[in-house]
């Protein structure tokens, strides 16, 4: 077997979270390119509809499974209907997320529900995933998990609590999978994109295009795809408890004018 | 996505220390994925020598381009030449590969400094005039590919190991510092962390080799080409993104407590 075609993932299934749109239905589309049939997983049921068309354009099947991911009864009905459909789970990947509401609150400003409500997306979603996933995997002979941290995970930014706390818990939970499942042949990995501001001008100029990103710019979409699917190979098949990080130089350096984010201003009222 | 963006077909690839075990499939690897490979040795020895020009039939069977040369990583002019000869014989240079591994264990209080001084001239040094030597082309094309091969050594100490846990982790910074200094040149400069490998130096014996095996999270050693298989995927087109990173692949042990 070439080393390219470590690459295919032709009848292996993939579960995705967070599939709706950005990156999560990036890296589900290009599992499918790889070979790969995906269960799109997220909130709302128009954009996992338009992702299963696009997976379907691709010539693999998708099914798609309205989930909340902080839900664990929803989570186990999502795992169910993936068995129902194609019988196995090989790779997981935990995307679902975001800074929500927390983003950019001085802690003393943090409500009781920002922070559950955070730390509920974007870390006990990922818990409860695994839970569902793993005795699947386990006698199937193994799989792969994939979790989706941020520069946040290894680095504080200022006034993200709640999101730097998930992002870092997400890195040591994945070492955690590594060291507990290693010996069910089952693989835990991270992905861990910098800034990616999805081609929208907004967010293009709320990150001031990047430049302050050591490569000058920030990631485009279509770059996360073949981490992803390196991680879910046979590409990496020794690689466990470790990420890829795709953040254009940021955490080599951290001295201004290298730094990974901008000093952001912040909103009217919040003091300096 | 496409899988033919993983494709190195038109790409010229340099690995130095291909005598090996990780440089050798790394070397094969890339070949394999499309790259034409010049090869060479990391000290002239005879066994290096042996392995680098049996590589070389091995890639010129797969129809790609390669040559073998015999350097001194630690000789400016060897660096030189052989960076020369591949611009020459295989037209450009892409991608460079540090595979240098010169293992060494001794309690410090009894290494020599011409130890110390050998075991970071090799381990250390190598890297930094293969980079200086290679960033010639590399900066006038404006694209370029570094992967530097370091040891989880680097990342972590080991009692007896301390010259190559320093080489080691120095390696390390040098990837990170020379990544920023090259972000906006197209060069990406990243390190691929290996972990406990079959055929590797530091491991001195079987007895070693089985305590090793129980205390990896996978059970077993790593295969040289599941290491050097992430070299075709940081040297492919898609990870133009990816910078001044390590990539682990350790079978978990740097996970574990």
């Amino acid at each position: 077997m070439g080393v390219l075609d470590k690459l295919r993932l032709d009848s292996k299934v993939a579960i995705v979270t967070g599939t709706g749109r950005g990156l999560g239905r990036e890296m589900a589309l290009a599992l499918a390119d790889a070979g790969a049939d995906i269960v799109a997983a997220a909130r709302t049921q128009a954009q996992i509809d338009e992702t299963a068309q696009l997976v379907r354009a691709k010539n693999r099947r998708c099914l798609t499974a309205q989930t909340d991911v902080t839900d664990s009864g929803s989570v186990n009905r999502m795992v169910e209907a993936t068995l129902a459909e194609f019988g196995r789970i090989d790779i997981l990947v935990n995307n679902a997320g975001g800074a929500t509401r927390g983003w950019n609150k001085p802690l003393e400003t943090l409500s009781d529900e920002i922070w559950h409500n955070g730390i509920s997306l974007n870390i006990t979603s990922t818990f409860y995933c695994c839970r569902a996933v793993l005795p699947h995997m386990i006698m199937q002979g193994g799989g792969k998990i994939i979790n989706v941290t941020s520069g946040l995970g290894v680095r504080a930014s200022r006034y993200n609590f709640m999101y730097s706390t998930a992002k870092a818990g997400m890195i040591n939970f994945t070492r955690a999978l590594a060291m507990n499942y290693a010996d069910k042949n089952i693989q835990a990995t991270l992905i861990l994109p910098g800034i990616f501001p999805h081609d929208d001008p907004q967010m293009m100029a709320f990150w001031q295009g990047g430049k302050f990103i050591p490569l000058g710019r920030p990631g485009k979409d279509d770059e996360l795809g073949p981490a992803c699917v390196f991680l879910a190979s046979d590409l990496s098949s020794y690689m466990n408890g470790e990420m890829i990080a795709l953040e254009g130089g940021g955490l080599a350096g951290g001295e201004v004018p290298t730094g990974f984010a901008p000093i952001v201003p912040l909103p009217e009222g919040v003091r300096e | 996505m496409s899988l033919e963006q993983f494709s190195l077909q038109g790409k010229v690839a340099l690995v130095i220390g291909a005598g090996t075990p990780i440089g050798r499939a790394a070397a094969l690897a890339l070949a394999e994925a499309g790259a034409e490979v010049a090869v060479a040795t990391m000290l002239p020895s005879k066994q290096e020598e042996a392995i680098v020009t049996a590589c070389v039939a091995a890639i010129q069977s797969l129809n790609r381009k390669s040559f073998a040369r015999t350097i001194d990583v630690t000789k400016e002019d060897d660096v030189a030449a052989l960076v020369q000869q591949t611009v020459t014989d295989l037209s450009c240079l892409d991608i460079l590969i540090n595979a240098l591994d010169l293992p060494f264990a001794k309690p410090l209080s009894a290494v020599s400094l011409a130890e110390w001084q050998r075991v970071l001239a090799v381990n250390l040094t190598g890297v930094y005039l293969t980079c200086r030597a290679v960033s010639m082309p590399m900066l006038a094309q404006q694209a370029g590919r570094i992967i530097n091969i370091v040891s989880v050594l680097g990342e972590r100490g080991m009692a007896n190991g301390s010259a190559y846990c320093a080489a080691q982790a120095g390696v390390l910074n040098l990837t990170r510092a020379l990544s920023l200094e090259w972000a906006r040149n197209g060069i990406t400069v990243n390190a691929i962390g290996a972990g406990w490998t079959e055929g590797m130096g530091m491991i001195a014996d079987e007895q070693i080799k089985q305590q090793l095996t129980r205390y990896i999270p996978n059970r077993r050693l790593a295969q040289p080409d599941e290491i050097s298989d992430a070299v075709v995927y940081l040297a492919s087109d898609g990870t133009g993104f990816i910078t001044g990173q390590v990539i682990w692949i350790e079978g978990g042990v740097l996970s574990r407590l």
